[in-house]
């Protein structure tokens, strides 16, 4: 199923970068150059448009296939995408890698407390934070949190930035992950650059996972519920399993099994939300690269990047389908 | 309510269902004015969206004389922009302060906007008690269950508060947006200028420079007055208008573009989903295949590449890039809703109704049109509703970006991002009270579909499954 | 050590909802002796599997056990002692789907009762494991221990649950109709193994269950219950010869080949009531097709009735001496008054 979704993914968006109302030569060219018949054959020719459209169309997938990916237009004027995407989609990466974490561990834990104790006031509190927590939108949560984290100093009396690793330009923006340049051991072996970087992204992380932290904790409590009523479970109560091993055992594992498709299918409301958050906290990655290319009229560039989204977003399901069979055994590796 | 002829006549000789209409004439024509101009309005923005239309000079006579009509709820009637003239105010409402005036007239349109919906839940209750030719019926049991879930009712609330702000926007707002925002150069207003001691008169515009809400030493905060003596429910904007008006005025694009995109993508996505759940098969297959891919493009970045190649087209310009963008989204979020129906839709196909009615030759499309469709209908409320959340949220974070609607259109979105520059200093709540507002309504969404949810399917559990409800994400 | 495994004196079991207090079950007494199997009969909603949860402390909010004793071979189970006693009742639900952990294997769920009360890991708890599967029949154990519930057939599942409860070493089984969701065959099946079970392993047995044939074979006495009350109790062959309340009489008739003649079973009409405040009159008035005046204004007492060696006893009226109306001749209800 993979690979048909990637081709007609990948050959709508080529329908509609190029054979839609706008003609891409056009927009790479400023004005000036518009009017000049030779400047626009030469980009016309550059983007193979003077091709009929079928031709085009299997030379374009094909470069994609192997990942020929030319160079930019208007954005970085003449850099290489390939180079381009190997410097921006780290720092994507790690906010989102991140952003998945959180999510994972406050939303799941809170979703299970709330649904161990249901009916409680903690358990109205929890929900209740988590209805809220996902309504809110993104880019404005992003807002709103740096704005609290730049005067925390005035709001919560101590600084933000004067906790932990220091940050040596400003609350927000680019983590600096060159340490880990060709060396990914680097993570371990230096703590302090690790901490640094995180904790440079951990605020755009936290509002990047904010949708998926409510979604874990909601899904997590009705499936605590759920479990907790199972037949099995008050059977292994009457064979004596402890309280604690019941929860851990035999609730909890349960309790994951519906939270897997969940937590994978975050990683669509985050790599879409990434274009925003990036744009918010000023983190160069993918996601403001793309939006950067679509305002300024990129295109090419725009088509390559949503192909790169769709091989993320196929890859994620794959994973996906991996983790169900771990986690529950009644799916086989057969099924699909 | 199809009620034959007949029947009406005696609807009158009886006494309830006399008054209940008396109310609702006595209702409606407190807003005809109202009603009629919001018809007329939005059809001229319907014609205005064809090209090569330019029928509209007829429509806008049309449109000034339904101005004329008086209306109980509107700021002529109930005027909240006056001055102070030394000793009172002059031009107010009974002469009461502008706050006064101002907040007089929206509790008035909300005590409107409750009673007419009051109105409403009473005729039907007349309809079952009295008209209806069945006592009971399933719908009837879906109506108690509703009643009976509070999380729902708050849902509803909120929801029905929104709607009644887009619809009375206008009205609403201390001021209007062609006065304060798109024309401000266009209008004069008169104020106390207390140093001379006097009436003096000035252009809107310059009034608005004196306005500004950029930081701690000019800012207009929240429930303030201006220098001009112009009362700010929700203070000014970086610009020096009026927030509150922009926000109202706000909501109703952001409802708009959402009810078109939802129910355009319900559409999309019933159709499609019947079709799948009769064919099966290959149809179904390719169907998959269709909406995966389309899936596996992250929405907003489909919304974002397609905003940017259709923005110079036609269709851009009506209703300021709304309806493009209501397009947009039902292309790209009908996959998710029809995700959620298809299931159902299988189950219903499998049915022994839908073989007896193909074995006596009914036409594959009536089939699903009558014996499958009313199925899946209640499905597509609960995701319509809780895909509306998102919409708007979705709307907001395109028009943040400076993407979807066009600027001098009010968007909440776009009132966030240029407050962003100012939330640290005492200027906070430009983006602060747009961003509460996005989440209120929301959670509203998201609550009223729950409720429907449970009230259409009690035994579905809670809070679970695909349901999720339509999560930040953008 | 005395032979009474089980006392249940006077139990109240309630349910505290928004609007009501539902008296699931209402002040209920009977015992159980090591070796014997006691039945409890009832339409769904009598309270049957209430009064199994409660003996196994597992009524939870927003129920409650607000009054009565459970003792436990003399010790006081109520006020949340069951933890001293887990493994010594153990139960098998009705459902076996759900009643393995889907997500574990089968030998991993009977090894973890094994460690808990015999103390045995490793090797020798997989091979204890494998040694109770072949103790309940499942063939081919060595390699059915290593895999998934959704592996086994439902047969196999309650086999399986069986092997767990055994794994315990209880003294006393519940069995909360182990049958009920199974198909006719296996149903026979696994009453024959409960009963081996029991007589090997001299176990007491609770047996709850709505179906009056399999009560008549598997049990020593049985307890009617309607409504959160015993409405008759009795020694089984007693209760089948002589059964004295109209609703055993009502159950008895609906037996398939019990009725004489007629092609039509006999059912009773209308549903158990859901007891929500203390009863003034006799619950099962409102069907009972014997029901004269006194039943709706005073609330029946046991009363032994019947053979007075059988230990027999009712809560009707029609047998109070102090109430004029007097018990119907015959023993099986075919008035058919309560036929559909
Ligand atoms: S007490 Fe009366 S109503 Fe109750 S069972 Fe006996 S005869 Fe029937």
């Amino acid at each position: 199923m993979a690979i048909p979704v990637i081709w007609l993914g990948t050959s709508m968006t080529w329908y509609i970068i190029f054979m839609g109302p706008i003609d891409p030569a056009t927009r790479l060219l400023s004005e000036g150059q518009v009017r000049n018949p030779a400047a626009y054959e030469a980009a016309q020719t550059q983007l193979g448009l003077n091709q009929p459209p079928l031709q085009h169309y299997v030379d374009w997938l094909s470069s994609l296939i192997v990942f020929d990916l030319g160079r930019t237009w208007l954005l970085y004027q003449g850099s290489s995408v390939n180079a381009l995407i190997m410097d921006f989609l780290p720092r994507t990466l790690w906010l989102g890698f991140w952003s998945v974490l959180i999510a994972i561990f406050i939303g799941v834990p809170l979703g299970f407390y709330a649904g161990m104790r249901s009916n409680t006031v903690a358990d109205y509190v929890a929900s209740m934070g988590g209805i809220v927590w996902r309504a809110m939108p993104n880019f404005w949560l992003g807002i709103m949190l740096l704005a609290v984290l730049g005067s925390s100093q005035a709001i919560f009396g101590f600084s933000w930035e004067a906790i932990g690793p220091n940050l040596t330009s400003g609350i927000s923006g680019n983590p600096d992950l060159s340490y880990m340049a060709g060396n990914p051991i680097a993570f371990f072996t230096n703590p302090n650059a690790t901490l640094q970087a995180i904790k440079k992204v951990a605020p755009a992380a936290i509002v990047l996972g904010s949708a998926s932290m409510g979604n874990e904790m909601r899904i997590g409590r009705t499936a605590v519920l759920e479990v907790k009523n199972q037949d099995y479970v008050e059977l292994a109560k009457v064979k004596g399993v402890s309280d604690r091993a019941l929860v851990y055992k035999h609730i909890l594992r349960n309790a994951l099994v519906p939270l897997v498709p969940i937590i994978t299918s975050e990683a669509f409301l985050l790599i879409g939300g990434s274009v925003l958050v990036e744009s918010v906290f000023g983190i160069n990655g993918i996601g403001y690269l793309f939006f950067q290319a679509a305002i300024q009229g990129d295109l090419p560039l725009v088509g390559t990047l949503m192909y790169v989204f769709i091989l993320m977003i196929v890859g994620i399901n794959l994973i996906q389908d991996v983790l169900y069979t771990l986690i529950d055994p009644r799916v086989g590796l057969e099924g699909e | 309510m199809s009620v034959n002829g007949s029947r009406v006549a005696d609807a009158f000789t009886d006494g309830r269902t006399a008054l209940w209409a008396l109310v609702g004439l006595f209702l409606f024509l407190l807003e005809a004015g109202a009603v009629l101009n919001f018809v007329v309005s939005l059809t001229i923005d319907g014609l205005l969206a064809i090209p090569g239309v330019d029928a509209v000079g007829f429509l806008t006579a049309v449109e000034n004389a339904v101005r004329e009509i008086p209306t109980l709820l509107s700021r002529e009637t109930i005027p909240n922009q006056g001055y102070f003239d030394g000793s009172g105010y002059e031009g107010t409402f009974l002469g009461l302060s502008p706050a006064m005036a101002w907040a007089f007239r929206a509790t008035l349109v909300y005590l409107y906007a409750f009673a007419a919906f009051g109105w409403g839940v009473w005729g039907y209750r007349i309809y079952r008690r009295e008209y209806r030719a069945a006592d009971w019926t399933p719908r009837d049991d879906v109506f108690d269950r509703f009643r009976g879930h509070k999380w729902g009712i708050f849902g509803l609330v909120i929801v029905f508060m929104f709607v009644t702000m887009a619809v009375f926007a206008p009205a609403l707002g201390p001021t209007t947006v062609d006065q304060n925002m798109r024309n401000s150069y266009g209008h004069e207003i008169d104020y106390w200028d207390s140093d001379s001691g006097s009436v003096e008169t000035i252009l809107v515009g310059d009034a608005n420079l004196d306005s500004l809400s950029q930081g701690n030493d000019q800012n207009v905060e929240p429930w303030t007055y201006d220098d001009y003596g112009r009362f700010h429910p929700f203070g000014t904007m970086q610009d020096g208008s009026d927030l509150f008006t922009f926000l109202v005025v706000g909501s109703r694009i952001s409802l708009v573009i959402g009810v078109l995109s939802v129910a355009l993508s319900a559409s999309i996505a019933a159709t499609l989903a019947l079709t799948s759940a009769y064919y099966k098969g290959r149809v179904d297959l390719s169907m998959v295949l269709v909406s995966d891919a389309v899936m596996a493009m992250p929405q907003l970045l489909l919304l974002i590449m397609l905003t940017t190649v259709l923005r110079e087209s036609w269709i851009n310009e009506v209703y300021s890039g709304g309806f493009l963008l209501a397009l947009i989204f039902a292309f790209t979020g009908w996959t998710y809703m029809w995700r959620s129906i298809r299931g159902p839709a299988l189950q219903i196909s499998e049915r022994e109704w839908i073989d007896a009615a193909r074995s006596f030759g009914q036409r594959p499309t009536t089939i699903m049109r009558k014996h499958m469709l009313p199925y899946v209908t209640g499905y597509l409320l609960i995701y319509g509703s809780m895909t509306l959340g998102g919409a708007i949220i979705s709307i907001a974070g395109l028009s943040y970006l400076g993407l979807g609607v066009a600027p001098p259109t009010p968007e909440w979105g776009r009132a966030v991002n240029l407050g962003q520059d100012y939330v640290r200093t005492g200027s906070w709540h430009i983006s602060l009270i747009p961003g509460i507002l996005i989440t209120l309504v929301v959670t509203g969404f998201n609550a009223l579909g729950d409720g429907i949810r449970d009230a259409i399917d009690p035994q579905s559990d809670s809070a679970g499954g695909e349901t999720a409800g339509a999560g930040g994400g953008a | 050590m005395s032979d009474t495994l089980l006392e249940v004196e006077n139990l109240r079991t309630v349910f505290h909802t928004d609007k009501e207090t539902i008296h699931a079950v209402d002040g209920v007494s009977f015992d159980v002796q090591r070796g014997e199997t006691v039945g409890l009969v009832g339409e769904s909603g009598s309270g049957k599997s209430v009064t199994a949860r409660s003996v196994l402390g597992l009524v939870e909010e927003p129920g409650v056990i607000e009054e009565g004793s459970i003792e436990f071979c003399g010790d006081e189970l109520v006020g949340g002692n069951w933890d001293e006693h887990r493994g010594d009742i153990a139960i098998v639900f009705q459902d076996p789907m759900n009643s393995l952990n889907p997500v574990y294997t089968v030998g991993n769920q009977i090894k973890e009762a094994l460690r808990i009360h015999q103390g045995l890991r490793g090797q020798a708890a997989t091979d204890a494991a494998i040694e109770l599967l072949e103790d309940v029949g499942i063939p081919d154990a060595a390699r059915r221990v290593s895999e998934y519930p959704h592996q086994f057939s439902g047969g196999m599942r309650q086999r399986a649950v069986i092997a767990i409860a055994l794994a315990c070493d209880p003294d006393l089984l519940v069995c909360d109709e182990p049958t009920t969701a199974l198909d006719v065959t296996i149903q026979a099946q696994i009453l024959e193994l409960l009963d081996e079970l029991q007589r090997e392993e001299d176990l007491g047995v609770l047996f709850i269950t709505h179906d009056m044939g399999v009560i008549e074979e598997t049990t020593d006495r049985v307890n009617v219950m309607y409504a959160g009350e015993f409405v008759e109790s009795a020694p089984v062959e007693e209760l089948f010869d002589d059964p004295k309340h109209p609703y055993t009489k009502g159950l008895l008739a609906s037996i398939p080949g019990r009725t004489a003649g007629g092609d039509r079973l006999p059912t009773i009409e209308g549903e158990v009531p859901t007891s929500t405040s203390e009863p003034t009159e006799c619950r099962f008035a409102p069907r009972c097709p014997h029901a004269f005046d006194a039943c709706d204004e005073v609330h029946p007492e046991r009363i032994a009735v019947g053979d007075p060696d059988a230990d027999h006893e009712t809560a009707c009226l029609l047998y109070d001496d102090e109430f004029e109306e007097s018990p119907p001749e015959d023993g099986v209800v075919a008035d058919g008054g309560e036929t559909a």
